[in-house]
């Protein structure tokens, strides 16, 4: 009889939870904390999503460096092909001023010293073959945050240029795009491997065309990104509009982008180009 | 000396059994493989090929389980027998209070080792299998430095469970591990940026810590980068070994002079 009871209680219990449930969010839409459609992701991180995701795009930049992480490297991810040996790895132990100051480092702080020699010093560069090994990580930082445009843009470019997948990069980019509908950079992204990877300049064209009105540069250094990006648009178009005879429109494009930034390699390419 | 080394084999043969009566490894074993399964057939993008990050994941679970195992192991023996009062029978026996210490802190070692082994044996079987590269001299670095870094930690994990509760002694075992496998080979950096006191406190943690990030191989391992010189190797043995000698003289003297 009192075990019955228990199990009558329990059931109402649970009906209770699951009529609350489907209650809660009819009787008080608009003003609940969660937004329909949200993941578990989103609901449990919020903001530190984005944290996420850049730990993880850092920890692909660890891997593109043999698992160094701190490295002190002027070429991103984004700019160097193949594997780049720029430092020596037997320099240290030939140098006689290197292995002075080993030795040094040995006596003066002998902790230091042995980390060095455990803990790899040296810098490289993953080869394009080895690329694939980036993807995990760059797909779970995508995963993590579909507001960072950066791990797309980064993304694409692995799979385009480092893994030879250039369709794959614009699948890539096409959901970066959805997601961040404003994000200049992930347009011009498409625009370029269209044309770089793809080569389809209409579709290029059309990529193109819609980062202008997405670019809108602030004043002064803080906007120097976005002058930048929109410079480089104008380029391509000059250029595409050049390939099939519109000079016109090339001509205009120019002149828009020697108004933004007449000193630029771009803006120079392009005058170049227009005056053959 | 015979009857000295039967005592100490007891000692030892006592927590090797407890580790395996327990049933902890076929835990970790479980969840190693519910964690890595489905992540062996993953393809990011479609496109299949990458490797590293499941070796890595797998070494990460290989040094978080063994610290786990080495420090759990380590800190429980003394609580459990002074809790249940059968350090009262251990002490009537004609042996030493050192010996028990030394003992039971054997005893505690080859408990983690023996895991180690198997987890080892285990990653080098996953990696002959995807990569064909079977045992390189590297992951037996990894190994025998890995065996120090057991060394270290069952040490300090014995002489916290003679200073601080179980939990205070684990708490602070887990942090002690974490903060130098993550702040440990940047330390001479960070003492240069503080200004005083911070810096002596620094300081004296990088004179002092336990610096568990020397047996940290796992980088060469994973992105093949060449072995450690064995000079290197041997250096970071005796460090293990001086330390962990250190802890549990240190063990062994606040054991002889505790009121039971």
């Amino acid at each position: 009889m009192r075990q019955r009871f228990w199990i009558i209680m329990g059931l109402l219990a649970a009906g209770g939870a699951v009529a609350l449930g489907l209650c809660l969010p009819r009787f008080f839409e608009g003003s609940m904390p969660q937004v329909p459609g949200e993941d578990v992701l989103h609901l449990v991180l919020g903001d530190a999503r984005q944290e996420l995701s850049m730990a993880l795009l850092a920890k692909a930049d660890e891997y593109f460096h043999g698992g160094v992480n701190d490295v002190a490297c002027g070429h991103g991810m984004t700019s160097v092909e193949g594997a780049v040996p720029d430092h020596d790895p037997a320099h240290g132990e030939s140098c006689p001023e290197h292995a002075h100051a080993h030795e040094a480092v040995r006596w003066r702080d002998p902790w230091a010293w042995i980390n060095g020699r455990v803990h790899v010093q040296e810098h490289r560069h993953l080869c394009n073959d080895q690329a694939t090994e980036l993807l995990p990580w760059i797909w779970a930082a995508c995963r993590a945050s579909p507001q960072n445009a950066q791990a797309y843009q980064t993304g694409a470019y692995v799979l385009a240029r480092m893994t030879g997948h250039p369709e794959q990069g614009v699948r890539l980019l096409e959901e970066g795009h959805r997601r961040n509908p404003e994000d200049a950079g992930i347009v011009f992204s498409l625009g370029e491997m269209w044309l770089t990877h793809l080569h389809d300049a209409a579709r290029a064209e059309s990529w193109f065309a819609a980062v202008l009105p997405l670019c809108r540069p602030a004043e002064g250094a803080v906007g120097e990104n976005d002058r930048l990006l929109w410079v480089r648009t104008l380029f391509y178009l000059g250029y595409l509009a050049k390939q099939r005879g519109d000079l016109a429109r090339a001509r205009a494009c120019l002149a828009e982008a020697e108004t933004v930034f007449p000193e630029h390699a771009s803006v120079k390419d392009l005058r170049r180009l227009l005056q053959q | 000396m015979k009857m000295c080394g039967r005592q100490t084999g007891a000692l030892v043969r006592v927590a090797l059994l407890d580790l395996y009566r327990r049933k902890d490894l076929i835990v970790v074993w479980l969840l190693s493989l519910v964690l890595l399964l489905p992540l062996a057939f993953f393809s990011p993008f479609g496109i299949s090929g990458a490797g590293r990050y499941l070796n890595e994941i797998a070494l990460l679970l290989v040094w978080l389980f063994s610290a786990v195992i080495g420090v759990g192991v380590a800190a429980r023996l003394f609580p459990a027998e002074f809790e249940s009062r059968t350090i009262f029978p251990l002490l009537a026996k004609p042996v030493t209070r050192g010996r028990i210490v030394l003992g039971k802190y054997l005893g505690a070692l080859a408990a983690s080792v023996s895991a180690l082994t198997v987890f080892y044996l285990a990653y080098g079987v996953l990696c002959g299998l995807r990569q064909s590269v079977w045992f390189p001299v590297v992951l037996f670095q990894a190994f025998l430095l890995h065996i120090g870094f057991l060394i270290v930690v069952t040490a300090l994990a014995m002489l916290g469970s003679l200073m601080m509760t179980p939990s205070a002694n684990l708490t602070l075992c887990g942090l002690l591990i974490v903060g130098m496998l993550v702040f440990g080979q940047r330390l001479p950096s960070l003492i240069a940026a503080q200004p005083y006191p911070g810096k002596a406190f620094l300081m004296l943690v990088h004179a002092l810590g336990p610096h568990v990030e020397f047996f940290d191989l796992r980088q060469r391992v994973i992105h093949g980068w060449s072995r450690v010189g064995w000079d290197v190797c041997a250096v970071v043995l005796l460090y293990a070994i001086g330390y962990a000698a250190a802890c549990l003289g240190l063990a062994g003297w606040l054991f002889c002079r505790k009121k039971v």
